[in-house]
């Protein structure tokens, strides 16, 4: 049985536009920052698993597990909570300085998510929100057949995964509730859209960075060619996002945490592009085998779109400068190439175009990228 | 096969909003009176006809050209009575002096001879429809003018019937022991104070600041049933074990996200289109689903616990009455041992 510790606090984003934004967070410790999404839980199906909420920040907090049975708080069963006749919380909620205890058995492997269940117009944009994972009762990563999102013969088998959690920030209703002034929702415009807390470029960095202390995680996809690669999608925030990875499709094999399969029969489908609704997940997997490529055939039968490589009028690019997977080439003098080996890129972002901005500036919001490598460490694309 | 006859009029009255009234127009069965949002149920059986009468409301005209669009249903006819067209004709849209005027055919309060306009269509397939103004329904659909046919299977109230108490049919995974229909909507409050008074609003304005279920925003939702302009309740009552048929439509101009509580429930058909065929089982589990305008859904839901859940737009920034939760498009579901 494992046991997970989540501190409720606040804390402090930064985005690439160099704004620092208060906002609430789940910490892994009590020293810890407050971080965005909250720490990644990881469960297996059938195993009971304990969270332990501590609630630092000044009004009641909870946690709700959408699609878990029989959560207990402190050993009874959830229930509404409410003062003053008024709805406060779905769920348990732990007050201000007091701490919570919640278990439940997942019946279901998948993709899902936890959020504060307090006040929930205010907590969840304020980024109490993170992933669950549940881990099939067969899954063995050493194998794989039993590496798999929904079980053994269920035809989710995959090389790398990656969850990818979205969200919006309204900075004004952040400042608000940092200087305790009424939060209007009436109100709400977002300017920041986030994958996994960050806006982009900072998405293309890797995890744990000294500078991003309160945004633990990047959102790089990376493969090699004919791997399957696994995308958690979770939509964590208040608004639906059309995600998109750039000129290419994916097998939909899950939603909402259940595997698109009615006994025998297979519902999984292909999308380019999938809507994140709002508190709703899906599961992905994609394989780069692209364009006539093989390892004994190189060459791709069409050079891809150097505009699909470039981002904005910046001067940069993720372009090798060579068509061939692998190899690097001469690239106009004036850009930048952030290509590290010859490897592919495909932009990942939402279709909604206004959301790859950063307060309207291009390039920014919501967008990362696909990233195909010739030869890659199988210690990428793992979680914790 | 039967005939189902519904005289409808619009009128205007008052919406009454959990910290404010706001003016709307409704559809009104002639018989009761008094105008309602969402419009009247018109429950059918498969096969039936309909014929919906929308008779001129001279007491208190709204002051528009009025009509009744019905989405997915086919060879919908209309006539009026005294003018073109006399005898049924298939509906088309209307232009004047090649400006189109309505998406159907209408009633034109400016022309002494329109009584009445009447509309008929058999109805051919089970599911949950919407019915709506066509005639400027930018403005008239958000001020209410929009209501719900349900059509059930033939043997769907007959004990013993392969289809008794089914949504569409055996074999299509849509039986049920509680149904309860969930209209979707959302108001902007300002719109509706300048549009009664004859104000013009601009519809680029148009920015809803109430969210509603089957006309009622949180907690009025969870009220009962009532003689009141806003009639129907949204509270689901069940017992641990049964099948809850949830029929989610979205009524509103925003795709609305809807939360099922905590549980996960099966989608059994969209648009009135169920999932089950000959061939496969295309049905899906889900824990939210997200309806864009004019969209539905017909689910089903298991209760294992008993308790009190809430249902919920997971946009949770509609789930506030002025800024405030709780309130907006919210409801529970009350499960009992």
């Amino acid at each position: 049985m494992s046991t997970i510790d989540l501190w409720a606090k606040e804390g402090y984003l930064s985005t690439p536009d160099g704004n620092s934004i208060y906002f609430w967070g789940f910490a892994k410790s009590e020293a810890g920052p407050a971080q965005l999404p909250g720490p990644h839980i990881i469960a297996r199906q059938g195993e009971t698993i304990t969270v332990n909420l501590h609630n630092t920040l000044p009004e009641p907090v909870s946690l709700s597990f959408t699609g878990q049975r029989g959560v207990l708080a402190d050993g009874n069963p959830v229930g509404p909570q409410h003062q003053n006749d008024q709805l406060v919380s779905f769920v348990n909620h732990a007050e201000p300085g007091d701490s919570i205890t919640y278990t439940f058995t997942p019946s279901h492997p998948g993709t899902f998510m936890y959020e504060s269940g307090t006040y929930p117009h205010k907590q969840v944009p304020m980024g109490l929100y993170g992933g669950l994972v549940v881990r099939p009762i067969d899954y063995n990563p050493d194998i794989q057949e039993y590496k798999t999102v929904y079980g053994y013969g269920t035809d989710t088998e995959y090389d790398r995964e990656y969850l990818l959690i979205t969200g919006e920030i309204d900075p004004n209703l952040h400042q608000a509730v940092k200087e305790e002034l009424p939060y209007h929702t009436g109100s709400y415009l977002p300017r920041y859209w986030t994958l996994n807390g960050r806006c982009a470029p900072d998405t293309m960095f890797p995890d744990n960075l000294d500078y991003l202390p309160h945004q633990p995680y990047g959102s790089m996809v990376m493969g090699q060619p004919g791997e399957r690669i696994l995308m958690r999608y979770i939509g964590a925030g208040v608004s639906n996002h059309p995600l998109h990875p750039h000129g290419n499709h994916a097998r939909v094999v899950g939603r909402d945490g259940r595997l698109l399969r009615n006994g025998s029969g297979d519902i999984s489908f292909k999308r380019f592009t999938v809507l994140v609704g709002a508190g709703q997940t899906y599961d992905l997997i994609y394989r780069w085998d692209g364009l006539g490529y093989s390892p004994e055939n190189p060459i791709p039968t069409t050079l891809p779109d150097r505009r699909n490589m470039g981002i904005g009028d910046a001067g940069w690019t993720m372009w090798s400068g060579s068509p061939y997977l692998g190899r690097k080439g001469d690239i106009p003098v004036e850009v930048v190439s952030y290509n590290e080996f010859g490897e592919y890129y495909f932009m990942l972002h939402s279709h909604e175009e206004l959301q790859i901005t950063n307060w309207g500036e291009f390039p920014g919001g919501m967008m990362t990228w696909v990233a195909i490598y010739p030869s890659l460490s199988p210690d990428v694309g793992t979680l914790l | 096969m039967a005939l189902i006859t519904r005289i409808f009029q619009v009128a205007a009255e008052t919406l009454s909003l959990p910290d404010r009234n706001v003016p709307f127009w409704g559809f009104s069965d002639v018989l009761f009176n008094k105008p309602q949002n969402p419009g009247p149920l018109i429950e059918a059986t498969t096969g039936d006809l309909i014929s919906i009468w929308l008779v001129r409301n001279f007491l208190q005209p709204v002051g528009e050209p009025l009509s009744i669009l019905f989405p997915g249903q086919e060879n919908v006819w209309a006539r009026k009575i005294f003018s073109e067209p006399l005898v049924y004709e298939p509906v088309k849209p209307q232009y004047s002096s090649g400006v189109m005027m309505s998406l159907t055919n209408y009633l034109d309060e400016n022309n002494s001879f329109d009584i009445s306009i009447d509309y008929i269509f058999a109805a051919n397939r089970p599911g949950i429809f919407l019915y709506e103004s066509g005639t400027n329904p930018e403005k008239q659909i958000q001020m209410g003018l929009y209501g719900v046919i349900v059509v059930r299977p033939v043997g769907n109230s007959i004990f013993g019937h392969p289809n008794y108490k089914t949504a569409y049919g055996a074999g299509t995974g849509s039986s049920y022991d509680v149904e309860k229909i969930l209209v979707l909507s959302e108001i902007d409050s300002g719109m509706h104070d300048n549009v009664e008074p004859g104000v013009y609003y601009d519809m680029l304005k148009f920015k809803p600041d109430f969210w509603v279920i089957n006309g009622r925003s949180f907690p009025d939702s969870i009220n009962d049933d009532n003689t009141s302009s806003q009639p129907y309740g949204s509270k689901i009552e069940c017992r641990v074990g049964e099948r809850v048929l949830l029929r989610i439509i979205n009524a509103g101009f925003q795709n609305h996200t809807f939360h099922l509580g905590g549980f996960t429930g099966r989608v059994v058909a969209e648009d009135s289109f169920p999932l089950v065929a000959a061939e496969m089982d295309a049905t899906y589990e889900k824990t939210g689903i997200t309806l864009g305008s004019g969209q539905s859904v017909d689910l089903i839901l298991t209760p294992e616990t008993p308790g009190r859940f809430y249902l919920y737009d997971r946009e949770y920034h509609h789930l506030v009455n002025n800024n405030v939760f709780p309130g907006g498009m919210m409801t529970v579901i009350d499960v009992r041992e």
